[in-house]
């Protein structure tokens, strides 16, 4: 017969709730690493969607992802006069935060593709299409709830979902929406009536006191209810991404457009060790700290457990050593009870978690890897656990037997 | 009696206990032999050495000095467990306490299979001889309930079965009639007297109990650690007036 299990058998209800209560514990452990994943996932899925080898960014800047980047549209034409560059794509990002007509609000990551090179062919598109016009389309993530055909009413335009892309968030965890770089623009920098008119009496009144009043070309532009600003110039954009030709190496590239002083280089590795080491660096960490913490909660609760199952049974334990058990069939009884309850733990923190984890706000990545990791923690505290029950039974008298 | 087999042989049994202003000597010098087949009573007053005495024949305690032989085997030399205390338990001794002690999480059956599980006889085995032992002891038909759902005396029947089913040479018994009415109790050491004739199991039953030791073949009296074995008590000496 096995003593564990009839053990267990014994108060069943009781031994039922606590697996309960430590599965759901378990349950959070999983979905911390699971979060823990997707934000490292999150953060690099969007650089790394846009496939290119060099991003050209503000000097000592780190990067759009990281912080205010501006540089001149001008640099993808002057990256692409570089030896060993194939090819040069504007990017521009900004977050919106809009409600549907639904009243339903949404906050996504407008990217700003440069058409006609880039007309998202590369992203991962699982459903529709890539873009086909310079305006008035736009691919979404699928997180952002829109289907294909669904319009989004953004500034002064309306803009139609072709496609659906599946995965590609910020790093922020807000979903991408690729529209074309102008479109992307028009959005960010769109004003009400008022305020262009304001602008524009602001800048004629600046314009008529300053010396080219008389200059008729600026006067007619500095009058333009265009989106630009500053009006007189294109706005600018927050990286170039570069290209480089089959067989040469991205390094050779970077280094001559180091060589340039307003502008930084990186690789899409480099840009990718910035997003990890900075913006997401203290996400990480204190997701991680927050895991590592309900590990050893785990560990303490379950070692409570342990021993006060084994406490609540030292009379039988006293008296299965009068009857002559040898020490390791008691430390087997120990140690089954604690690997039963916790592998009862972790298969409730699997289905709970299987079955729940998508409905997650944040992306929850939970891969086979992970829940092989949980297994090997939950083994771990399992067997440290009993070992603190283990150490009692040990120290159990028979002589308690005589004296109850 | 003198043809009975000697099935324990104890020499020089002392136990001490404290030092300086707290020592206590609770046993001196108990020398003695127990007879395979044979019931005696060991009767003293509280604090006499009784249970002192007993966890000692029951390998739960070592004496300061002293020499124990089970059967031909030395299991305690010189004060000290010269053999492997948990076989020497499980294939030498039986217990039988004032409550039944049996263990909660088991059914009366399993609680008196136990004994030769843990002893690694073969399952089928175990369970043959439990059967043949509970039906013995007119206790097979309550084999499945839970400990909790048997009566007093039906717990303590389980108790015995599970103190005879590993056949032992010593079978020791800690007041196993203190809560039981008299008939119960008389049957209690009706039981141990039979154990002791069919199973050649030396029985030595501690009790305050006077009610039924007409049916115990001798009685050691210990007082302040000393143990009296030669004055040859009467059952009658102790008020018990007749079966």
């Amino acid at each position: 017969m096995n003593l564990a299990i009839r053990d267990v058998q014994n108060d069943l209800s009781r031994f039922a709730l606590t697996a309960v209560g430590l599965g759901l514990l378990l349950t959070i452990v999983l979905a911390m690493t699971g979060i823990y994943n997707g934000i490292l996932q999150d953060a690099t899925a969007l650089p790394d969607s846009l496939g290119c080898d060099l991003w050209v960014v503000q000097r000592n800047t780190r990067g759009p992802f990281a912080e205010l980047s501006r540089i001149s549209p001008d640099l993808e034409d002057r990256a692409r006069a570089v030896p060993g560059v194939r090819a040069a794509r504007s990017y521009v990002s900004h977050t919106i935060q809009r409600e549907l007509p639904t009243g339903k609000p949404i906050r996504f990551t407008a990217v700003g593709l440069s058409w006609p090179d880039d007309r998202g062919e590369r992203l991962a598109i699982v459903d529709g299409r890539a873009l086909s016009q310079p305006h008035f389309e736009c691919i979404v993530d699928r997180s952002l709830g829109l289907s294909l055909g669904a319009r989004l009413t953004l500034g002064r335009d309306v803009y139609e979902v072709v496609g659906i892309t599946e995965g590609l968030l910020a790093s922020g965890g807000d979903p991408a929406v690729f529209f074309t770089r102008s479109d992307a623009q028009a959005i960010q920098y769109d004003q009400s009536n008022e305020a262009i008119r304001l602008d524009r009496e602001s800048r004629t009144r600046r314009f008529n006191e300053s010396s080219l009043k008389n200059n008729e070309a600026l006067r007619r532009r500095s009058l333009e209810a265009n989106v630009s600003s500053p009006a007189l110039g294109p706005p600018p954009i927050a990286a170039v991404l570069i290209d480089v030709m089959p067989g040469i190496d991205p390094e050779d590239v970077r280094s001559q457009l180091e060589e340039w002083r307003d502008i930084t280089v990186y690789t899409q590795e480099q840009q990718d060790e910035l997003i990890l080491g900075g913006v997401v660096e203290k996400t990480k960490k204190q997701i991680g700290l927050f895991r590592g913490l309900l590990v050893i909660i785990s560990a303490i609760l379950m070692s409570l457990i342990i021993y006060t199952m084994t406490v609540d049974k030292i009379h039988s334990i006293a008296l299965l050593k009068l009857l002559g058990a040898k020490p390791q069939v008691i430390l087997g009884m120990i140690l089954q009870e604690a690997l039963l309850l916790g592998g009862i733990a972790y298969a409730i923190a699997i289905l709970i978690g299987n079955a729940t984890f998508h409905l997650f706000p944040r992306r929850v990545v939970v891969g086979n890897e992970h829940r092989l990791t949980l297994l090997g923690i939950v083994f771990a505290i399992s067997v440290a656990a009993s070992i603190i029950g283990m150490r009692k039974a040990l120290a159990a008298d028979p002589n308690e037997v005589l004296a109850s | 009696m003198n043809t009975l087999k000697p099935a324990i042989r104890a020499q020089g049994l002392s136990k001490d206990y404290g030092e300086g202003n707290t020592f206590v000597r609770a046993l001196q010098d108990c020398s003695f032999e127990l007879n395979a087949g044979e019931v005696v009573a060991l009767l003293g007053p509280s604090g006499s050495g009784k249970s002192t005495l007993l966890t000692i024949l029951g390998l739960i305690n070592e004496p300061t000095t002293g020499d124990l032989w089970i059967g031909d085997s030395q299991v305690i030399e010189a004060g000290k467990v010269a053999q492997d205390v948990n076989d020497v338990r499980r294939q030498e001794l039986g217990f039988v306490f004032q409550r039944s002690n049996l263990i909660p999480f088991l059914s009366a059956e399993e609680n008196v299979r136990l004994v030769l599980e843990l002893d690694e006889i073969s399952p089928r085995e175990a369970k043959k001889r439990t059967k043949e032992i509970m039906a013995a002891l007119e206790i097979w038909d309550r084999a499945d309930n839970a400990p909790n759902k048997l009566s007093g005396g039906q717990q303590q029947r389980v108790a015995i079965a599970r103190a005879l089913i590993n056949e032992p040479s010593l079978l020791l018994a800690d007041e196993p009639t203190a809560a039981l009415d008299k008939s119960r109790g008389r049957q209690v050491m009706g039981l141990f007297q039979t154990a002791a004739r069919e199973r050649n199991a030396a029985v030595l039953v501690v009790t305050h109990d006077h009610r039924a030791l007409d049916l115990v073949d001798r009685i050691f009296m210990i007082e302040d650690g000393l143990l009296d074995t030669e004055s040859q008590f009467k059952p009658s000496e102790f008020g018990v007036i007749g079966k």
